[in-house]
């Protein structure tokens, strides 16, 4: 689909999913997240800690470079996200829990 | 010799004696411990073909050169036997201070065959072993028969038992340990019931020398400090159960007896609302760091209970029998765990039967007046306590979900969900296709800790949903990974907190035997461990349809949440299990070649058995 012109630099409202320590500290299954529509893991993290600061040490590391490498970013359920930028539409879905699968 | 006594103790129960079986250097290098080494003692000591619950099946604790160490998680033991519900090879693990008491007691494996003729408690004690009368045990839950045990024996001393569920053969009953551990899945449990061997107790003194003391207590500390950090947080924070909820929005929770992949009460039975709302504290095996373990308790009015609680626990005897009240889930849980039997498996079975009970085929007076549908937790705490005593539907039950299905027939074999005559764990396997072929192929049936195929599902590595022959190598990997760390023994959880796992794990073999260990020699001992299991299958009268998966995998698609409409087919599997025999260069019949056995220093194992094994490797046919 061919997207008009300064799309790129527009932003999107997603929802975060919370499971595990990110919803216990959080308090709330989900939460809604203004991003860029190409977002990396970093620019994710960065403003879920702006809007959750109670995450940083716990979910997202102090220097706000991403996740602790104990968590994981999934969008819509369908694809695990590594540190490559996201392409992201209003409405999605990106589901935040453990990255230690299994038990 | 270091980290091993390089013997094993062998008890007949029959004759009443004890012997000694040498282990020399070469066996311990190559099956290393644990299952490895469990497996190859049980190839040595199981006559082919023979009845699981008859005298001659070997039941064999096998501790490893970890055990007495001291470094975090090491305090683990297998047990391993002919299982009686796969007829194939059984093998599970467990952790406590009974895996440091044995070998100190001066044995790396206890052997133990025949069979009592009344009720036996086995008291170890430094190398010298009793034959003491059980008959005052008979009957009593394994944490009142560990109770017993010590009050008679020494509160210092390590027990494991079997409860009423083992005494009465039940075929997944477990081996509790250690205040109220479990080896659990495969029936062990059934077999110590089928010697008269209601209780071992075991106590020792020996010092278990290690090679270089020093520098594995460096190792030792750095493992502790990376054992308190990410690689764990979510085993310490929510425990396993904190699957629950992920696996409910990524449709993989089996529900009412995989009829559905989402459950609309998960989380109510979520790892989340455990923590706050049932949450006693968290526990550590015996020489753990981690603390994994989550201790929860009832809140309601009923009956008060309080125990461990873990995923495959909750998910069986929750959504997969449609129960959504906790506190249900954690009577039923404590009640297995009092009665020794497997959660799973057990779960999983009464699943099958209410699903029975919903189609009619079962009725009101198959269950003596129990209305057997999902959701019903009070039919669920009952059943559990008619398998423990096989009275009514309990003695049906009691034989697992297969032989169930084939006394029941009328096409109920459809819905009994095992592979191998194992029950499923909590994985849906059509949306975790990794997983999906670790489950088909697993030597001890449907298990989904002996591949961990899951991790590759749950990673942007794969399309979880989408079969393709990359899954045969990971699912290799995977098993031959596992093997090692299941034989040295590590527990699992720790695995991420290692840098190199085999080079890291090589190092500390070195510390403590002193023997040249490369981290290639563990690799390839981890081959020729999952070679060596296939090998008593085959031994056993494995073939080629074996590795499959029940029928309503391969031919319903998944109904709810946003797996709707993913399915696996026939041709699917089939692919993904030609790629993983491939991987393993065996036959396309997926039998192991003379040249691989060769290759992995196996044709030694047992020369007159090979024959027979091979023999049968001529005529077996090719899957439909």
């Amino acid at each position: 689909m061919i997207e008009a012109k300064g799309a790129e630099s527009e932003s999107v409202t997603v929802r975060i999913e919370l499971f595990g320590s990110a919803r216990l500290a959080v308090g709330q299954r989900q939460v809604s997240l203004g991003l860029p529509r190409t977002a990396s893991v970093t620019e994710i993290a960065g403003a879920l800690a702006d809007a959750h600061p109670e995450l940083v040490g716990k979910v997202i590391r102090e220097d706000l470079s991403g996740l602790i490498e104990s968590f994981t970013l999934n969008l819509n359920g369908n694809e695990f996200v590594d540190d490559g930028p996201l392409r992201l539409r209003a409405g999605d879905s990106l589901l935040l829990f453990s990255s230690q699968a299994g038990g | 010799m270091f980290g091993y006594h390089g013997k094993a103790m062998m008890v007949d129960l029959t004759a009443r004696t004890v012997d000694w079986y040498p282990l020399d250097e070469d066996v311990l290098r190559r099956f290393i411990g644990g299952t490895g080494l469990g497996a190859y003692l049980l190839y040595k000591f199981c006559p082919p073909g023979v009845d699981p619950l008859a005298a001659d099946n070997p039941l064999i604790f096998v501790t490893s050169p970890l055990v007495g160490s001291r470094l975090t998680t090491s305090s683990k033991f297998a047990v391993l036997a002919k299982s009686p519900l796969t007829g194939f090879i059984g093998d599970s693990l467990s952790s406590s201070f009974l895996a440091t008491e044995l070998k100190k007691a001066g044995c790396d494996a206890l052997v133990i065959t025949g069979k009592s003729v009344s009720p036996t408690l086995l008291s170890i004690e430094d190398g010298d072993v009793d034959f003491l009368d059980a008959t005052d045990l008979l009957g009593l839950s394994t944490s009142e028969t560990e109770d017993v045990v010590k009050t008679r024996l020494g509160r210092i001393t390590r027990v494991a038992c079997i409860g009423p569920a083992g005494e009465r053969l039940v075929r997944y009953a477990s081996i509790a340990n250690d205040g109220g551990r479990q080896a659990g899945r495969t029936g062990p449990g059934a077999v110590m019931g089928s010697k008269n061997l209601k209780a071992i107790a075991v106590r020792g003194r020996a010092p278990v020398p290690v090679y270089e003391p020093a520098s594995l207590k460096e190792i030792g500390k750095d493992l502790t400090r990376r054992s308190l950090g990410p690689a764990t947080e979510k085993y310490r924070t929510l425990g396993t159960m904190a699957n629950v909820a992920v696996f409910n929005r990524l449709g993989t929770l089996p529900t009412r007896n995989f009829q559905q992949s989402t459950f609309d009460l998960a989380e109510d039975v979520s790892g989340e609302q455990f923590v706050k709302t049932h949450h006693v504290k968290n526990a550590h095996c015996a020489n753990c760091t981690i603390g994994c373990e989550h201790i929860v308790a009832t809140t309601d009015n009923g009956t008060s209970s309080k125990g461990r609680m873990e995923y495959e626990s909750a998910f069986a005897l929750g959504p997969l029998v449609g129960v959504g009240d906790a506190n249900a889930v954690i009577r039923a849980s404590h009640l297995c765990d009092e009665l020794g039997m497997d959660t799973i498996s057990a779960g999983a079975t009464i699943a099958w039967a209410m699903e029975c009970f919903e189609r009619g085929i079962l009725t009101m007076k198959d269950t003596e007046g129990i209305d057997l549908r999902f959701g019903n937790s009070d039919a669920l705490l009952a059943t559990l306590g008619l398998i423990a005593e096989r009275e009514g539907i309990g003695d049906l039950l009691a034989d697992g979900s297969r032989a169930a299905a084939n006394a029941v027939g009328q096409g109920s074999a459809d819905w009994a969900m095992h592979v191998k005559g194992l029950e499923m764990p909590g994985y849906e396997p059509r949306s975790l296709k990794t997983m999906a072929l670790g489950l088909a192929v697993s030597t001890r049936g449907a298990c989904h800790n002996r591949s961990s195929a899951y991790e590759a599902d749950f990673s942007s590595r794969v399309d979880r949903l989408k079969a393709d022959e990359k899954r045969g190598r990971i699912t290799m990997d995977g098993e031959d990974f596992s093997a090692v760390l299941d034989s040295l023994i590590w527990c699992k959880f720790l695995r991420k907190a290692f840098d190199d796992f085999y080079k890291e794990s090589a190092q500390v073999y070195e510390h403590i035997t002193g023997w040249s260990m490369t981290a290639d020699d563990l690799r390839r001992a981890g081959e020729r461990i999952n070679n060596l299991k296939k090998l008593f299958n085959m031994r056993e009268g494995w073939t080629r349809k074996d590795d499959g998966l029940p029928q309503r995998v391969l031919e319903q698609r998944l109904t709810t949440g946003m797996v709707q409409g993913i399915g696996l087919t026939r041709e699917e599997l089939d692919m993904m299990v030609q790629s993983y025999y491939g991987a393993r260069g065996w036959t396309e019949n997926g039998t192991v070649p003379e040249e691989k056995l060769r290759e992995l220093e196996l044709l030694d194992i047992d020369a007159e058995s090979l024959d027979s094994v091979f023999a049968s490797v001529q005529t077996t046919p090719l899957p439909e």
